[in-house]
């Protein structure tokens, strides 16, 4: 394949129409078992993204034949790619090791891999952001955190 | 019909209620004041936190931060030419010129001033037009209420702007989402696989805060903003000062609250769409058109009077048809659902008090901007600009995960918002909007439940559908939304010269 085939493919909306074309053929199959009256909603809407990924995929590959430059996603990949891994990470933390632990850690983390790097301006923001949190949600409204699975047994 | 507006307003005086206010103002101005964040985001991180709270508390909040944050927009606007929310875009024009002189301080006071009156005249628009137009949606069947639905999500879609394609295909995400759960008669899952932690459907404030607070929380870390604004620089005076020198504007006033107003109705424009032709037509009527562009104040006052005109105006459509005119009134919608408020007739029937209250709150909003925004305000809120955007990033990224786990104590629901949120950082940057997933999420079930009601009423017979003169209006309606922008184009493609 060549590379100006190859990047006719990989452009973003030609992506993402493909992506909304297979997940919504593989919520049609579900869709096949429902009562036909539970069913008339989701499928017309199911078939309805579809038809229109499809049309976007066309759309977008005249695009492409017109030599348009593809939507740009980010300027910075890497810093996007961290950031969803870092909240990704976050909330993973939070249900493993527990709330206050991941919070304590990912407020000075985030805050410093992406260029806010005075150590006592991490470790104030830090000890006000978790001390709020800890008076507001858990001593003055008796919220509820993640204590963490590790430690439930 | 207004007896019930003037019954409300003793409940929006019990402190809690005005304290909510007051406090959502300040609120709603420092998260305008930062660029990035917006009204939208800040609405929808709230949402959550708001579970444990009387309505009026809740919406008190809402409506002081929107309010808030129209004005906390004109902030970097004036100081850094970098628009706080997109409605500040024209603000620009003419407040970074003035600022560039040393007249910021009164920059910013115009901004502040005019954005309450706009404020004021949109809250007073909507007290008037919303009781007597839910009076008439209350004579609406279910087929009429299926139609309305279907006129709201295409007025959205198409009026939105941009690529209709994108905005169905928006729509029909928003609408499959608002089905996966138990359905609503038969009790037979729908999408479910198996998750018992979807038999109740996707709550709105997951999809909500996933799809408008994660992206602008990637985007402020992705482009960190060094911004360094010396605040004492700013040449402001007191308020009581600067008023007289804005006593020529009235006009411009005037005519930015109506086109405010009026934008704000319509569904899918939004306040920079007012803005901008507020300013066009204020500099039409000015005698010096060719000072505008170089700092001339009345700009200012032009922009900011029809950006907050179309805050409570939005919300017209929104409270009796269940149809937000923006963004924003999109996400307000998905805070009354969380207090068990249907927007639509029976919300002025069922629950006067709250939603009468609601239109009062936006007027002492609108009102407070000028005590909480103004000449004293103005330096501290200014300084904001210069809090660091990883730090506020991260601490947004802790809000989130605490409201969206406050809504079932679940950290499932923490993983979905992340996939919505994933999901509306994509649709974001390919330019897909995000008002119809929350307007198709809102209406689906509501459309599915009357769709079906009709049809068991016509027994089966779809023509059901079409049996009355307002249906047919609906429908007629919908399709001039639909084919309405596409003969525009066309017309004035045909216009131009060869």
């Amino acid at each position: 394949m060549s590379d100006r085939s190859h990047n006719r493919l990989t452009r973003p909306e030609t992506l993402t129409a493909v992506g909304i074309i297979l997940i919504a053929a593989g919520f049609l199959v579900p869709t096949t078992d429902l009562r036909s009256i539970s069913a008339l909603l989701p499928a017309a809407m199911l078939i309805g993204l579809i038809v229109l990924a499809l049309v976007l995929l066309v759309m977008d590959q005249r695009k492409a034949a017109r030599a348009e430059a593809p939507v740009q996603m980010t300027q910075a990949p890497k810093r996007v790619a961290g950031a969803f891994l870092l909240i990704l990470g976050y909330a993973l933390a939070c249900d493993f090791i527990g709330f206050y632990v991941s919070t304590a850690v990912t407020i000075p983390l985030v805050a410093f891999a992406f260029g806010y790097r005075n150590p006592l301006g991490l470790l104030v923001a830090t000890g006000i952001v978790v001390g709020s949190i800890w008076l507001i949600f858990d001593f003055g409204m008796s919220q509820s955190f993640p204590a963490g699975r590790l430690w439930k047994d | 019909m207004y007896a019930d507006l003037l019954h409300a307003l003793p409940d929006v005086f019990a402190w809690t209620n005005f304290a909510a206010v007051v406090i959502g103002v300040i609120a709603g101005i420092v998260v305008g004041a930062m660029p990035g964040l917006s009204a939208t985001m800040a609405i929808s991180v709230l949402v959550p936190f708001t579970f444990g709270l009387e309505p009026l508390v809740a919406l008190g909040l809402m409506a002081g931060i929107y309010n808030g944050a129209m004005y906390g927009g004109a902030i970097p606007a004036v100081l850094l030419r970098i628009p706080g929310t997109p409605a500040a875009v024209a603000t620009t024009f003419d407040g970074y010129p003035m600022a560039q002189k040393g007249e910021g301080g009164f920059a910013l006071q115009v901004a502040v001033v005019s954005s309450s009156i706009g404020g004021i005249a949109s809250a007073f628009a909507l007290m008037l037009l919303a009781p007597p137009l839910s009076k008439v949606t209350l004579l609406f069947g279910p087929s009429e209420v299926f139609w309305v639905a279907v006129f709201g999500l295409a007025s959205i879609i198409f009026l939105l702007g941009g690529n209709p394609i994108k905005g169905l295909i928006s729509a029909c995400f928003g609408v499959f989402v608002s089905v996966i759960g138990s359905d609503p008669i038969y009790g037979n899952d729908r999408y479910t696989f198996g998750q018992l932690e979807m038999l109740d459907g996707i709550h709105i404030v997951i999809l909500l805060v996933g799809l408008y607070a994660l992206p602008p929380v990637i985007d402020l870390l992705e482009t960190p903003l060094k911004t360094g604004v010396n605040s004492s620089n700013l040449g402001t005076e007191p308020i009581w000062k600067a008023i007289p020198r804005m006593k020529g504007y009235w006009k411009t006033w005037l005519r930015g609250s109506f086109i405010g107003i009026w934008i704000g109705i319509l569904p899918g424009a939004g306040g920079s769409m007012a803005a901008f032709m507020s300013y066009n037509e204020a500099r039409r009527a000015s005698k010096n058109p060719e000072t505008w562009g170089e700092g001339e104040p009345e700009g200012v006052a032009a922009a900011e009077t029809a950006n907050n005109a179309d805050t409570a105006s939005a919300l017209i459509p929104a409270l009796t048809l269940g149809i937000p005119g923006t963004a924003v009134a999109a996400v307000m919608l998905g805070g009354l659902l969380v207090h068990g408020l249907q927007p639509g007739p029976m919300l002025f029937r069922d629950n006067p008090d709250v939603v009468f209250g609601f239109m009062w709150q936006f007027l002492f909003g609108a009102i407070l901007l000028v005590l909480l925004g103004g000449s004293l305000a103005t330096n501290s809120f200014a300084r904001l600009l210069n809090l660091p955007r990883p730090l506020l990033g991260s601490v947004i990224i802790v809000l989130m995960l605490i409201g969206v786990y406050s809504i079932h104590g679940r950290m499932f629901d923490v993983y979905l918002m992340l996939g919505f949120g994933a999901v509306g950082w994509v649709m974001d940057k390919l330019k897909f909007p995000l008002p119809p997933v929350v307007l198709g999420l809102i209406l689906g079930g509501f459309a599915e439940e009357n769709l079906r009601l009709a049809l068991r009423i016509g027994r089966g017979d779809p023509l059901v559908l079409l049996q009355n003169t307002t249906s047919l209006v609906l429908v007629a309606l919908t399709v001039a939304v639909i084919i309405g922008p596409t003969i525009k184009q066309r017309l004035a493609a045909s216009r131009k010269p060869a």
